[in-house]
């Protein structure tokens, strides 16, 4: 034993200052060490149970926010339907105006254009009865004697009047 | 030049600065004592090398675990994130071998692979075994191993007689005295291996009683059931020879390691010793995790009854462990 090395002071001496730091390391190192592990596996818990939430509520949002959306979309088309409609009846009222306008605008013309041929006429056969009757008048005076030419004129006045 | 040409020329080279090593390098004879060297006595107590490095583990441990826990955040860095990194792993290693028993047995098993580990790897920091201080040599009937310089043998390295041992002549000590080196690995002493043994023994054994009840416990060995009486003596002769066997796995595999390097760094001073160094760290944390493992598996097997064994139970895996060492 004794050239082994084997002595029970040493042996004890061993023993004790194993336990020794057995007792060291669990108040210094392992407990310590435990006690961030159980606090990091209780924060990655929370952590995932919180993503969880905000995932859950993302979803719900994403779900809100499609179903506005939607509604928007739905809403804008009906108004773009109802201002296409009501420019469409808008359109047709602009044309019918126009047309009636036009119309108008076409009779007065027309309307305007007949009373001033109509007066033109009139002038005109003022002005040719006239010229007839200075052009007789001077024919007239030269081969006709003064019987029976003022019937002649009525005659012939009466004659282009109907013509006319 | 290749890469198979330049491998050639380096390995000639270190070969040639090997063996060149061995005739201009001395380092006396190797320093192998199978007992722990006294170093100092206080109160008439003698305090060893293995005991002084023990201290030193102590201390080196003690830093390490305040400076890694000081400041303790929940993203780990640095000395923190290493020792919870290994003491993770452990924790998850020793859980598999007895989920229920592991929160009893964590500090103690732990300690263990901690303070091996430590001890073994700082037997192989180079110049801890090779610094310390002359002292005289005790006249003890121990044999050493040293060169052997007359007879038929000569030039040899054999187990010789201290008395008859010579004056190292590459030694800066003076005649008569002989270094003792301040730090020697513990598991390279047998006190320090025995009672690591005998706490794991009794560990185990408390918690086999405690858990199957001392009738319960004893009947694993004792018992009127035919063939199992007979297998139960071999249980319990092997049960006594667990902690032996743990001391002595301990100290043969660390002690051979620096014997091993002592010799060898005897006869061819450079090179040769290098990957032996890497082997023996692979060692010193093989035979640290052993322990811790052994311990554990004996715990399972101890706190588990006959029907667990044969149900696949807790000792079933801790069998397992222990015939693969």
């Amino acid at each position: 034993m004794e050239a082994l090395g084997i002595n029970l002071n040493l042996f004890l001496a061993q023993l004790i200052n194993f336990g020794v730091i057995v007792g060291l390391l669990w108040v210094l190192l392992y407990k310590p060490v435990q006690k961030i592990l159980n606090e990091r596996t209780a924060r990655i818990e929370a952590s995932l149970r919180e993503a969880d939430q905000v995932r859950q509520q993302l979803a719900s949002a994403k779900r809100d926010y499609d179903a506005e959306i939607a509604k928007a979309r739905k809403e804008a088309a009906e108004i773009v339907a109802q201002a296409q409609e009501r420019a469409r009846a808008q359109e047709a009222e602009i044309i019918k105006q126009a047309r009636s306008e036009a119309d108008r605008i076409r009779e007065e013309a027309r309307a305007q254009a007949e009373q001033e041929r109509s007066q033109m006429l009139r002038e005109a056969k003022d002005e040719i009865a006239e010229l007839v009757t200075l052009t007789a008048t001077r024919v007239l005076n030269a081969e006709l004697k003064a019987t029976g030419h003022d019937k002649l004129i009525e005659e012939s006045l009466a004659a282009l009047g109907r013509q006319n | 030049m290749s890469g198979r040409m330049r491998f050639l020329v380096i390995a000639i080279v270190l070969l040639a600065v090997a063996v060149a090593s061995r005739f201009f390098l001395f380092s006396g004879d190797p320093h192998v004592e199978v007992a722990a060297e006294k170093l100092f006595s206080i109160g008439g107590f003698k305090v060893t090398n293995a005991l002084f490095t023990a201290l030193v583990v102590d201390i080196i441990l003690v830093v390490l675990a305040w400076l890694a826990t000081r400041n303790m955040q929940l993203v780990p860095r640095g000395l923190q994130n290493v020792l919870e990194i290994i003491l993770e792993a452990l924790y998850n290693l020793l859980k598999n071998i007895s989920p229920k028993f592991i929160d009893r047995a964590w500090p103690l098993v732990a300690t263990i692979f901690l303070f091996v580990l430590t001890a073994n790897w700082l037997g192989l920091v180079p110049g801890a075994t090779s610094l310390g201080p002359c002292m005289a040599k005790e006249h003890k009937e121990t044999a050493r191993l040293a060169l052997v310089e007359e007879g038929p043998k000569a030039g040899s390295i054999a187990l010789i007689p201290a008395a008859a041992e010579k004056h190292n002549p590459y030694t800066t000590c003076p005649e008569g005295t002989s270094l003792i080196p301040w730090l020697r690995p513990p598991s390279t002493d047998l006190n320090f291996t025995f009672a690591l043994g005998l706490l794991s023994f009794v560990f185990f054994t408390y918690w086999g009683f405690r858990n199957l009840g001392f009738g319960g416990y004893l009947s694993k060995f004792f018992n009127l059931n035919g063939i199992m009486s007979f297998v139960g003596i071999i249980e319990f002769i092997s049960e006594l020879i667990k902690p032996v066997a743990l001391a002595l796995r301990l100290f043969g595999n660390i002690f051979a390691g620096e014997v091993l390097i002592a010799v060898l760094t005897f006869l061819v001073p450079l090179v040769l010793p290098m990957p032996i160094y890497g082997f023996e760290l692979f060692v010193g944390f093989i035979q640290a995790l052993v322990f811790a493992l052994l311990t554990m598996a004996f715990l399972s097997i101890a706190t588990s009854g006959h029907g667990d064994e044969h149900h696949g139970g807790e000792g079933a895996h801790g069998a397992d462990a222990s015939k693969a060492h």
